[in-house]
C-alpha cells in the first residue's frame, strides 16, 4: 500500500472544498492571534501568567511540532491567520471566488530571492534572541505584529503569498519537515495536467485562485512548498487534484540539489542542540550568555552558535563525505546528504520540546482563565498551580523519539548514499554520534 | 560487511534494552548534604551525584530573591527568602537522573532555571545509548530502500 | 456583492474587534498596583491616597517575582504578591496621616527601599502621636563607636545569672531605665563592687538582660530577624547574610553629610556575634539604629514599619547571640 486518496471519499471532498469550514478556522485562529499580540503588548509582563507566551510558545509550538509538522507536513499553513488579511486584501473579498481583479501591485516576488535563505536567516535572527523571546510577552507581541503586518504589506507590493513562501521564519523549517509527513497533496494523473491548457489550478479561474504558494500543482513531486491552502482543489476543472495518505518520509526518497534547504537541515539541527544545552542544561553562565543581549557574552554565545551551525556541524558533515567512487560534484553529494538530516533533525526538536512542554503544559490551563494576569478566572482554573505532567514518561518519549529519528535518517542515508557514491558509514556515524549528544543533554 | 540482523533479534535485544533491571551497587545509604545557593537563573552547585537510598538534605539559600527548589520524579518542592534557608529532605530511591528546577517564578528565565541530580547511574541514558546503537546495527544490516 | 461575503467581511471584523477591543477595554478599566523590584521602579504607583473611615481597595501584581504588601505601624497580615496573579486587598484608615506600606519577600537587595505611602485625609484629629525616640531624648550619638574595653571569656550564661541574681541587691541596676539607657558593658561595670568573679558578673548582665524581655518577645524577635535582617547580618548573626558581599564591595557613597565631606559610605551589615561592639552598645544606641537606619551604609531605616514594640522586641533578640539564655551553650 502506498497511498490511499483520502479525497475519494465525497464527504471530506465537498468538505474541503467548500469555503466555510475554512473561514470558520480561519476567523476563530485570526482572532486567536490578535488577541495573542494584544495579551502580549498589554498583559502582565511575567511569561508564564501571560497568554501570549503559554499559547503560543508552549501549547502552539506543542501542537505544531509534535502534532502537526510530523502527521499533517504544512497542516499548520493550512490554518494560519498571518497572510489572511494581505490575501483578501488582495482579492478585494473573504469568501468569493475571483471576481473583479483588484488594483494592487501583484509583483513577480524577485528572482534572487526565490529560494528559502530569508527563510534561514529569519528563523536565525529569532533564535539568536529567543531566549528573550521565549520569556518577554511584549516582545513575542511585537514579533507577531510584524509578521502579521510584513505579510500584509508584501501582498500589496507582490502577488500571491509572497511571506509565506520566501520571508516566513516558520514556513522555512515546517517546509523541509513536510517531506518526512504521510499526507500529501498531488495530482492523480499527469497526462489530463499535460492536456490541459490553461492551468487555471495556477492561474486562477471564476472557480477559485491561483495557487497563493507559487507552486504549479501539476509538476509537485514534494510536500516543501505546498501549504494545504486547497485552492487547486477547487479550481481543477478535471478533479485531478487528490489529498493522499501515504508512508512517512516518502518525499527524501526523492535526492535535491538545493544548498538553502540543506543548509537548512544543518540550522535545524544545531539550534535543537544548542538549546538542549543551553536552555535545558544545568549551566547558568550559557543562560546568562544567551539572555544578555548585548553584552560581551552574548556576542560570544552569537558567534559559538552560528559558527555551530554554519561551519562546524556540515564541515564534519563535509568531511564524512569526502571518499567518492563516482565523478558526482561535491555540491551534489552534499546537498544529496543532507536530506538524510531531515527525519534526525525533526525528531531533536520532537524530544526537545517534549521536555519543556510537559513541564509547563499546566500553564495553559492557568492563562486559560485568566489571559492578561488581570486576576480574572474565566473557567475557574487561574489557581491551578505550576505542575509538571508526565515526568516519568519524558525520558522513554525522548529516547523513542530520537531512535525513531535516528532509523529514519539513517536509512535515507543509505539510500542517498549508494545514489551519490558515497559510503553510507560515516553518514550514519555522524547521525549517531549527534543522538548520542542529544541523548546525553536531553536525558 | 554488517550481516543482515533478522528484525526479531534486533527486536528481542531491543526490549532487553529497555525492560531488563540493571544491577544497582550496592552502597551504604548516606545521608548527604547539600548547600544549593539559588540565584537568577541558575543554582550552584547546579549538578549533585548521590548513591541510591542515599537520604538528601537539600539546602536551599537563595541568593537575590524568592527561588524555589522542585525535584523531578519526586515531585517535592521547597522555597525560600533570601536570609531564610530552607530544607528539603528525602530518599533517593530511584536510579537515574532528576532534573532540579525552580519553583517559584522569579524572573525571566525562571522556566529555565535548572539544575540535575544523578542517582546511581543514569540507567535510563546507558538504555537510550543501546538503543540508539542497535538501530544503527539494523539500518547498516538491510538492504537499501529502492524507491 | 452577495450576501455570503458580507456576512463572511461582519464575521471577520467582529472577530478582529473583540479580540482586540474586549482585552484592551477590561485593561484599561482596570486601576493595578505594579509590584516591581526597586531596581525596576518599585511600587507604581506608590502614593496612593484615601479618606479616613472609607475603604481603600487595591488591586496588585508583580510584574518579576514574588514580592508581599503590609503597612507599616499597622496590625495586618503581610499578603504575597505573586507574579503574574492579582491579590486583592482592602484597608481602611481611622486616623488621617501618612501611612507606609512596603515589600514583605525578599526581591534583591534593595528589597528595604521598596516603599511607598499612603495619604489618609480627614480632620485633623490634633494631638501628634509621634513618639520622641529615645536616644533623642537621652541626646546619645548613635553614629559613635560603641566599643566595650572587656569582654567575657565564654558565652555569659543567663541561667547561671539568674541563680546570682537572686542572691543580691541590685536595685541600681533592675530597672528598665537602666537597662534602656546602659550597655551591658556599663551594666558590667556597675557590678566592680560586687564580689563576684568576671565571669560570673557577666552572667549576671546576661540574667538582666533576659529580665527585661521575655520568651514570646524574644520569638517575635527572632521572626522579624529571620525576615528582615538575616538576608544581611546573616541567618547566625554573624554579618555575612547573602547581600553582606554586595555591601562590601559596594562602597560607593550614598549620602553626604550636609557640609559635602565624607558621608557614610556602604559598609559589610554588623556582626551580632562580636562581643566588642554588641556589649558597648545600648539597648537605646540599637533601638535607635533599626529606627533611624544607616544613613547611606546600607542599614534600612524602621521607623515608618516596626512598631515601638516590634523595635524593642528585636533589640532584645539581638543581645541573644551575646548571651546564652536558655543553657543551649554556643
Amino acid at each position: 500500500m502506498t497511498k490511499i486518496e483520502l479525497t475519494r471519499h465525497p464527504l471530506l471532498k465537498s468538505f474541503l472544498k467548500s469555503r466555510y469550514p475554512q473561514l470558520a478556522v480561519f476567523v476563530l485562529v485570526l482572532a486567536g492571534f490578535v488577541f495573542a499580540i494584544v495579551a502580549g503588548l498589554i498583559g502582565t509582563p511575567v511569561g508564564s501568567r501571560n497568554f501570549s507566551i503559554v499559547f503560543v510558545w508552549i501549547a502552539w509550538w506543542a501542537i505544531l511540532i509534535l502534532v502537526a509538522v510530523p502527521f499533517f507536513g504544512r497542516g499548520w499553513c493550512a490554518v494560519c491567520p498571518i497572510p489572511l488579511p494581505g490575501e483578501w486584501l488582495q482579492r478585494g473579498a473573504v469568501l468569493d471566488p475571483p471576481g473583479k481583479k483588484p488594483g494592487w501591485l501583484n509583483r513577480r516576488w524577485p528572482r534572487i530571492f526565490r529560494n528559502i535563505w530569508l527563510q534561514n536567516i529569519a528563523f536565525l535572527f529569532l533564535a539568536l534572541f529567543s531566549s528573550v523571546l521565549l520569556t518577554t510577552p511584549s516582545l513575542t507581541g511585537i514579533v507577531l505584529a510584524i509578521m502579521l503586518l510584513a505579510a500584509t504589506a508584501l501582498s500589496t507590493v507582490f502577488e500571491r503569498r509572497a511571506f509565506c513562501r520566501y520571508l516566513c521564519p516558520v514556513g522555512g523549517f515546517i517546509g523541509i519537515y513536510a517531506k518526512i509527513a504521510p499526507l500529501e497533496l498531488r495530482i492523480k494523473d499527469k497526462d489530463i495536467c499535460a492536456r490541459c491548457k490553461d492551468k487555471p489550478c495556477y492561474h486562477g479561474s471564476p472557480a477559485g485562485y491561483g495557487c497563493p504558494w507559487d507552486v504549479f500543482p501539476g509538476g509537485m513531486t514534494t510536500n516543501t512548498y505546498c501549504g494545504l491552502c486547497l485552492e487547486c482543489l477547487r479550481t481543477c476543472p478535471y478533479d485531478n487534484i487528490a489529498v493522499n495518505l501515504r508512508p512517512f518520509c516518502r518525499d527524501l526518497v526523492k535526492p535535491s540539489n538545493r544548498l538553502d534547504e540543506a543548509f537548512k537541515a544543518f540550522i535545524m539541527l544545531g539550534s535543537a542542540l544548542v538549546y538542549a544545552g543551553v536552555l535545558l542544561g544545568p549551566w547558568g553562565m550559557l543562560k546568562d550568555a544567551a539572555y544578555h543581549v548585548g553584552t560581551l557574552a552574548w556576542f560570544t554565545y552569537a558567534a559559538g552558535f552560528l559558527a555551530f551551525i554554519f561551519i562546524i556541524l556540515p564541515g564534519l558533515f563535509f568531511l564524512c563525505l569526502m571518499r567518492a567512487q563516482n565523478s558526482l560534484s561535491m555540491k551534489q553529494r552534499f546537498t544529496s546528504l543532507s536530506r538524510a538530516l531531515i527525519p534526525l533533525g525533526l525528531m531533536f526538536w520532537v524530544a526537545f520540546s517534549l521536555s519543556f512542554v510537559l513541564t509547563n503544559a499546566s500553564y495553559t490551563l492557568a492563562t486559560l482563565s485568566d489571559p492578561l494576569g488581570l486576576g480574572w478566572n474565566l473557567f475557574g482554573t487561574a489557581g491551578i498551580p505550576w505542575q509538571p505532567v508526565g515526568t516519568s514518561i519524558l525520558a522513554p518519549a525522548q529516547t523513542l523519539a530520537l531512535v525513531v529519528g535516528l532509523i529514519g535518517s539513517a536509512r535515507t542515508a543509505q539510500k542517498a548514499a549508494y545514489e551519490a557514491g558515497v559510503s553510507t558509514f560515516p553518514v550514519i556515524i555522524y547521525c549517531l554520534g549527534l543522538t548520542v549528544i542529544m541523548l546525553w543533554l536531553l536525558i | 560487511m554488517i550481516p543482515r540482523l533478522p528484525f526479531s533479534l534486533l527486536l528481542m535485544v531491543g526490549l532487553a534494552a529497555i525492560f531488563v533491571p540493571l544491577p544497582v551497587p550496592s552502597t551504604v545509604p548516606q545521608e548527604r548534604t547539600f548547600r544549593i545557593e539559588a540565584r537568577q537563573f541558575a543554582f550552584s552547585p547546579s549538578e549533585l551525584k548521590v548513591n541510591v537510598g542515599d537520604t538528601i538534605t537539600l539546602k536551599l539559600v537563595s541568593m537575590d530573591v524568592v527561588h524555589g527548589l522542585y525535584v523531578d520524579g519526586y515531585g517535592i518542592s521547597v522555597q525560600a527568602d533570601p536570609g531564610q534557608t530552607q530544607t528539603l529532605t528525602f530518599t533517593a530511591r530511584k536510579p537515574g537522573s532528576f532534573r532540579l528546577r525552580c519553583s517559584a517564578t522569579c524572573g525571566a528565565m525562571h522556566p529555565f532555571m535548572i539544575g540535575k541530580l544523578t542517582v546511581g547511574e543514569n540507567h535510563w541514558l546507558l538504555r537510550s545509548l543501546v538503543l540508539a546503537g542497535l538501530a544503527v546495527l539494523g539500518v547498516l544490516g538491510q538492504p537499501i530502500l529502492k524507491a | 456583492m452577495k450576501r455570503p461575503e458580507v456576512f463572511s467581511r461582519i464575521l471577520v471584523l467582529a472577530g478582529l474587534v473583540l479580540a482586540a477591543g474586549v482585552p484592551l477595554a477590561f485593561w484599561a478599566q482596570t486601576p493595578m498596583i505594579h509590584a516591581r523590584m526597586s531596581e525596576q521602579g518599585g511600587w507604581t504607583p506608590n502614593v496612593l491616597r484615601v479618606e479616613a473611615g472609607q475603604p481603600l481597595h487595591m488591586s496588585m501584581t508583580s510584574d518579576d517575582v514574588v514580592h508581599g504588601f503590609a503597612v507599616g505601624l499597622m496590625e495586618i497580615e503581610p499578603v504575597d504578591i505573586e507574579p503574574g496573579k492579582v491579590t486583592n486587598i482592602t484597608l481602611t484608615f481611622a486616623r488621617p496621616g501618612i501611612y507606609t506600606f512596603y515589600c514583605t519577600r525578599w526581591c534583591g537587595r534593595n528589597h528595604w527601599r521598596m516603599r511607598g505611602t499612603i495619604e489618609v485625609s480627614g480632620p485633623d484629629s490634633g494631638t501628634d502621636s509621634s513618639v520622641i525616640p529615645l536616644y533623642v531624648t537621652l541626646g546619645i550619638d548613635i553614629d559613635e563607636p560603641h566599643v566595650a574595653p572587656v569582654v567575657p571569656g565564654r558565652l555569659p550564661s543567663a541561667v547561671n545569672g539568674r541563680e546570682l541574681v537572686l542572691e543580691m541587691d541590685l536595685t541600681q541596676i533592675n530597672d528598665p531605665e537602666f537597662y534602656r539607657q546602659n550597655s551591658p558593658y556599663q551594666a558590667f561595670e556597675a557590678l566592680n563592687s560586687v564580689s563576684l568573679s568576671d565571669p560570673e558578673k557577666w552572667d549576671v548582665v546576661s540574667a538582666l538582660w533576659l529580665s527585661n524581655t521575655s520568651p514570646n518577645a524574644l520569638d517575635r524577635g527572632k521572626s522579624l530577624y529571620a525576615r528582615n535582617c538575616a538576608a544581611c547580618h546573616g541567618e547566625n548573626g554573624t554579618g555575612d547574610g547573602v547581600f553582606a558581599d554586595d555591601l562590601a564591595t559596594g562602597a560607593n557613597l550614598a549620602m553626604q553629610t550636609m557640609d559635602g565631606t565624607a558621608g557614610m559610605p556602604l559598609q559589610r551589615p554588623a556582626n551580632f556575634t562580636d562581643p566588642n561592639q554588641m556589649l558597648g552598645a545600648s539597648p537605646a544606641v540599637l533601638q535607635g539604629k533599626l529606627l533611624r537606619g544607616g544613613m547611606g551604609t546600607g542599614m534600612p531605616m524602621w521607623g515608618s514599619i516596626f512598631t515601638e514594640q516590634q523595635l524593642w522586641d528585636l533589640t532584645a533578640y539581638l543581645y541573644s547571640f551575646q548571651f546564652d539564655y536558655d543553657n543551649k551553650g554556643d
